[in-house]
């Protein structure tokens, strides 16, 4: 019986790589944010094009920003 | 009606498929059925005044309504006009793909929708009961207590299982060269806002479907029912 390497493929499942982890982080604590704020004003929960907005600012122009004052 | 399925199918729909998908032109045709008209069931106000509709169920899923925006008709129809007039193959393809998906997957719940429009036959599998009438809040309690709220949650544990489509190198290999859209932005934007972009609605779909979940059953006390068309608290719409 012939073993024989085989490619795993790009998508099947794995655990997240160590310099995974802080973007991981970072959407987590995306998440954490906008669990609270549509659990405090329910409102918010309701649209998309805000939940895209949301998330635009928070995973990328804040880390951005706080990336070019440091 | 379905909350997070119509988020979170489009990814899975670009992952499995055998065609090359581009995933915006999936992604909005998941959205548009209820793009126009799930506003006005649960009614939006300007300035002193409501706009909502008389009869919601009509209006969403019916006819005379706007329950053609449901139909597998329609979107055909959007399809070959955005491949033979606007000249994209692959975004009238897309679109197509991802308004089927909404069209079949609202099929779940007590209204269903009119498939195949003209003919104004309500397909409905009654699996979960459809609240729109009620308001949106009450909606979303309801929806979220039933067997709607787990065929959500079916495509969030799938989803985060194949986390994989959401990673950078994924983005890079798969999404980016099915679609021209990706190319013609990233002139305009970075590509970490791009890849942001992408990410967006699988990130709104799991944490609404979190937060509506801890809402109703923690913060409010609606009990699950898990039931056939449940949950039967609340006064299912019928067609």
């Amino acid at each position: 019986m012939r073993l024989r390497l085989t490619r795993r493929s790009d998508d099947a499942f794995r655990f997240p790589r160590r310099n995974q982890l802080p973007t991981l982080a970072l959407y987590l604590g995306a998440a954490a944010l906008y669990i609270g704020i549509g659990l405090i004003t329910q409102d918010f929960l309701f649209s998309v094009v805000v939940a895209i907005g949301y998330l635009l600012i928070v995973a990328w122009l804040v880390p951005a920003v706080v990336r070019r004052l440091r | 009606m379905s909350w997070a399925a119509h988020d979170l199918e489009p990814y899975a729909i670009q992952r499995h498929s055998k065609l090359k998908l581009a995933f915006v032109p999936v992604l909005i045709g998941s959205y548009a059925p209820d793009l126009m008209t799930k506003w006005f069931v649960y009614g939006i106000n300007i300035g002193p005044w409501q706009l909502k509709a008389d009869n919601p169920i009509q209006f969403h899923r019916g006819w005379p309504g706007f329950g053609f925006t449901h139909s597998l008709t329609f979107g055909l129809l959007v399809g070959l006009v955005i491949w033979k007039v606007f000249g994209s193959k692959t975004w009238g393809i897309g679109f197509l793909v991802g308004h089927w998906a909404h069209a079949l997957t609202d099929t779940g719940d007590t209204v269903g929708t009119q498939l195949l429009f003209p003919w104004t036959q309500h397909f409905h599998v009654d699996a979960w009961a459809y609240a729109g009438q009620v308001g949106r809040e009450l909606d979303a309690a309801a929806y979220f207590s039933g067997l709607g709220g787990m065929w959500d949650a079916v495509w969030i544990v799938y989803g985060l299982y194949s986390w994989r489509v959401l990673t950078r190198e994924y983005f890079d290999k798969y999404i980016v060269p099915a679609d021209r859209f990706w190319g013609w932005a990233g002139k305009r934007v970075s590509q970490t806002a791009l890849l942001t972009l992408y990410r967006a609605a699988f990130f709104y779909g799991t944490t609404r479907w979190i937060a509506w979940t801890i809402w109703a059953h923690v913060l409010h006390d609606y009990p699950y029912d898990l039931s056939w068309g449940g949950p039967h608290w609340v006064e299912a719409g019928h067609p």
